[in-house]
């Protein structure tokens, strides 16, 4: 199988199998956890194929289908070493999650729908990162979003949980609009959707960096960036989005979804880095949210409260890095946030991991209750320890390989920005990697070390199964194995990351013991000050949930609640002024629009209203033919009760249709006897439940104007029909030509008007049809809503 | 409305409308037809007997889930506009074969032809799942 295949075949198979769930559900029962882990470790594989080629030999898979080529949109594939490491990590982090889901979720919950919704995510993921076309990116993309809000929601019955979901939908999805506003202004710039395109050609990324619609491009993406990352402003959802199951946190929440948006700066990287903006934006904002959710984290008692904060710090940095670039040299940071990357994956997933054993066994995730857990669970203990210590930056583990990069890098930065930025860069890396440490530390004491509590606890509390404790534990052991040996990791993947990013070959060299440089003096000066702040902890904690209770308004939280609270009742008073209830309303509303539109026209081109030529002669048939219709069109408006209204309506329907067989429109004739007879029915069928006669008093004013209304509007259909014939603007080709001499030869059809339909207007029809299908589902919520408020 | 006369009637038109309904959207393709009138054609036909026998007397001999009806045939017209790109071409591209049989003559195979058959089942199941549900309404 050829690399571009198998990659396709890795995105879409996730999806296929999620279909097929149901039915492996009958034959498994709940074991059907293990046919959705082996689809995650397919996907893995058939990535892995490509491998070689990818990683090994350094090209670039690249393939195409197209699927809109007439607006640039395809099916593209783009596989370098970036997209290549997130993918592994995706479906490679998939497989451990849906084992380890066999033994958290219970046998009695929906197993169905939450494996179905797991593969989705984990399929919309990898097409996200092999995406070559900005527009393909942008739908996989809001598919993450999409998955993982049914994933937050998965516990229906939780206010908590239907919060926490809406919360990040409404973020992350909005700033995918962002983005995709960000795509087209790219486009606009480049002339293509394709990444692969851009990226190959220097010139055309020189061009990007001098147009004026730079900065705003820049800016929305990273948008949608942030908010998928959690980033800035937008951190406030991952928070609540881990009322999730704790599996899917440590999936979504901090291997792969929140990776999206840092993926997404490492793909632009090579197009906007270099510049001024590059490093304030994306740097600012990383070095803003390191602080702020480093900080922030001491208040959580919730471990997966500490764990969704340190996750917004530890992204921060990975942001911070990919920032770090200056004229002459850009991506000095790229390295370091590649490896970060990857480390922050292993760490992350496991501790999430570690979360989920203790919320199983001991029943809570209360911090404060929590303690003494080291005699019952030593192998968690110690499984737990190494993640947190790797989080925390201690040797020899890989979190400290990855932080001395970050602090190198730092130094790096400020040294060339020069002035205070010497000090002030470095300063404020090493002061997020002390609040890291002291959140480290925390979990790992709060939950181990110390005394038992008696009171909230359960009596026994022992190691969970097998299933629970592999994945963490190999998690684990990777921790240490990236750490001792750092060059597997670089070599293997590492190295063609950053050649992808950077667009040029890399090596790197990363050693355990590089040493006594500066960045090792920081990370001593780290672990002392951490250790002092882990001191203070509580009395930090304390200061701050004081702090937030008088000053309710510094949180960002604070906004979106006020935003989302009343936005029903805004929607509400927007409403009642825009939708009066009362059908002449909206009927005035849509006339007067209708005269100006023609009159704007009149006006302006000050044409002749009466053409010069006219031509007056009417067939007898015809004019009997006319002077029907018009009885039957007054009969409909002028008659007291509904029901010879409609019957007047569904003759004036019914002359319309032999006017057509008149002027030789079969098709149209049939389609239109059809339609009326159905829609006179379904309207007796309406009629008979409402009173029969209208009462309905008019004012003469209202009268008059509502008759002056409707003679404009006659006036200007009038208007608009003369010289319809003869052309109120310059006549141009018909376009019937091209439908007569194609229609056989292209769509092997005689009757033009269904060519047209369902051949060469098909896309049209794909959407009457949708159109039909969401009319039937409104009639439905129509009647049955109504029967519920009852 | 529920005569001998009329309800001798609609059973003799059933069966002879539907056929006529599938015989307009198989002609569609080089005569007056196709999937919508088909449609409309074969959702009058169901709507008539709604009518002469009473929703309620039908519908404990015949009572189709018409929402699956659409469901189905919004997802075959999908997929039909999706087909096109696995063999290469692009979204919505239809592909046209002509095909010989013996004693029946040159019969034509048109990609196009699957997505009428999508609308035609659109059309049905969306038309009568309205009108199932308006008239079932009893308040």
């Amino acid at each position: 199988m050829d690399s571009f295949n198998a990659i396709t075949a890795a995105i879409f198979l996730p999806f296929i199998f999620a279909g097929l769930i149901p039915v492996m559900e009958k034959l498994l029962k709940q074991r059907v956890g293990w046919f959705a882990a082996a689809t995650a470790l397919t996907s893995f594989t058939l990535i892995g194929l490509a491998a070689p080629e990818v990683l090994g030999e350094g090209h670039i898979v690249q393939g195409s289908i197209s699927w809109i080529p007439s607006a640039g949109v395809n099916f593209a594939i783009y596989a370098d070493g970036l997209a290549m490491m997130i993918g592994f990590i995706a479906s490679g982090i998939g497989v451990l999650i849906m084992s380890y889901s066999n033994g958290y979720m219970s046998q009695k919950e929906d197993l169905k729908r939450y494996y179905q919704y797991l593969l989705l995510f984990m399929g919309s993921m990898i097409g996200m990162v092999f995406s070559a076309n900005t527009i393909q990116l942008f739908i996989f993309w809001e598919l993450t979003s999409i998955t993982s809000f049914m994933l937050i929601g998965y516990w229906r019955h939780k206010p908590e949980s239907i919060y926490g979901a809406t919360k990040s939908l409404l973020i992350t999805a909005a700033g995918g609009l962002a983005m995709l506003a960000g795509f087209l202004l790219l486009r606009t710039i480049t002339g293509s959707f394709d990444l692969a395109t851009i990226l190959s050609d220097p010139q055309v990324i020189n061009a990007v960096k001098e147009h004026e619609l730079f900065l705003i491009t820049l800016i929305l993406i990273l948008i949608g960036a942030a908010a998928k990352s959690a980033q800035g402003p937008f951190y406030i959802w991952l928070p609540n989005a881990m009322e999730a199951p704790t599996p899917v946190s440590a999936f979504l929440h901090s291997a792969t979804m929140v990776k999206a948006g840092i993926y997404l700066v490492a793909r632009i990287h090579p197009i906007f880095s270099g510049t001024d903006a590059w490093f304030i934006l994306v740097s600012g904002i990383g070095i803003f949210t390191m602080l702020v959710a480093g900080f922030l984290a001491f208040r959580q008692t919730d471990i997966k409260g500490i764990l969704a904060y340190s996750t917004i710090s530890q992204l921060a940095y990975i942001m911070t890095m990919y920032g770090y670039t200056t004229h002459h040299e850009p991506g000095i940071g790229v390295a370091a946030a590649t490896f970060h990357l990857l480390n922050h994956a292993t760490f992350k997933a496991c501790l999430f991991l570690v979360a989920g054993i203790v919320a199983h066994e001991a029943a809570t995730r209360d911090i404060r209750k929590l303690g003494g857990l080291r005699r019952e669970m030593p192998i968690t203990f110690i499984v737990a320890s190494i993640a947190a210590l790797s989080m925390a930056g201690v040797p020899p583990l890989n979190g400290f390989l990855s932080k001395e990069m970050f602090y190198e890098s730092s130094l790096e930065m400020g040294a060339l920005l020069g002035g205070g930025f010497t000090f002030l860069i470095p300063a404020c890396a090493v002061l997020g990697g002390v609040f890291t440490f002291a959140y480290s530390i925390k979990l790992i004491d709060g939950i181990f070390l110390g005394e038992r509590s008696k009171e909230h606890l359960p009596e026994h509390i022992h190691e969970p199964p097998l299933t629970m404790l592999i994945p963490p534990a190999f998690l684990a052991l990777l921790v240490i194995l990236f750490g001792l040996v750092p060059s597997l990791p670089i070599h293997t993947i590492i190295e063609p990351t950053v050649s992808g990013i950077l667009l040029e070959t890399a090596h790197l060299h990363v050693k355990l013991w590089h040493g006594f440089t500066t960045s090792l003096m920081m990370t001593i000066v780290t672990f002392i000050l951490g250790i002092l702040i882990y001191t203070r902890y509580d009395r930090i904690a304390a200061w701050q949930d004081k702090f937030n209770a008088r000053f309710p308004w510094i949180s960002v939280n604070y906004y979106y609640d006020n935003a989302v609270n009343s936005a029903k009742e805004r929607a509400f008073r927007f409403s009642t002024i825009t939708q009066p209830g009362n059908i002449k309303y909206y009927m005035t509303a849509m006339l007067l629009l209708m005269i100006a539109l023609v009159a704007i026209p009149v006006i302006t081109l000050a044409t002749n209203i009466v053409p010069s030529t006219l031509n007056f002669s009417i067939a007898p048939y015809e004019a009997i033919l006319l002077l029907l219709l018009i009885v039957a069109a007054l009969a409909a408006a002028v008659l007291p009760k509904y029901l010879p209204a409609i019957i007047a309506l569904s003759a004036l329907g019914y002359g319309v249709s032999l006017l057509f067989i008149y002027l030789k429109a079969p098709d149209l004739a049939l389609t239109q006897i059809l339609v009326e007879t159905l829609s006179t029915i379904i309207f007796l069928l309406a009629i008979t439940k409402i009173p029969q006669k209208y009462k309905e008093i008019i004012p003469k004013s209202v009268l008059f104007r509502d008759l002056a209304i409707s003679l404009a509007v006659a006036a200007s259909v009038f208007v608009v029909l003369l010289n319809a014939t003869q052309g109120i603007v310059a006549p141009f080709e018909s376009l019937s030509h091209y439908f007569i001499e194609n229609s056989l030869p292209l769509a092997g059809g005689h009757n033009i008007v269904n060519v047209i339909i369902v051949d060469f207007r098909g896309y049209d029809t794909l959407g009457e049809i949708s159109v039909l299908c969401l009319a039937a589902l409104g009639v439905y919520n129509l009647i049955h809503s109504r029967g519920e408020e009852q | 409305m529920t005569t001998i006369i009329t309800k001798t009637i609609t059973k003799v038109c059933i069966p002879l409308v539907i056929l006529f309904s599938i015989s307009l959207l198989l002609a569609g393709h080089n005569n007056p037809g196709g999937g919508f009138i088909g449609g409309v054609m074969f959702a009058s036909v169901i709507a008539l007997m709604y009518v002469v026998f009473g929703l309620k007397y039908v519908k404990t001999f015949f009572n189709p889930d018409w929402a699956k009806w659409f469901g189905f045939g919004l997802t075959l017209a999908s997929l039909t506009a999706f087909a096109a790109m696995f063999f290469g071409h692009n979204f919505f591209r239809s592909a046209v074969e002509f095909v010989h049989i013996p004693l029946f003559g040159e019969i034509e195979l048109v990609s196009a032809g699957l997505f009428d058959i999508g609308v035609y089942f659109v059309v049905i199941g969306s038309l009568l799942f309205i009108f199932k549900n308006v008239g079932d309404d009893n308040e």
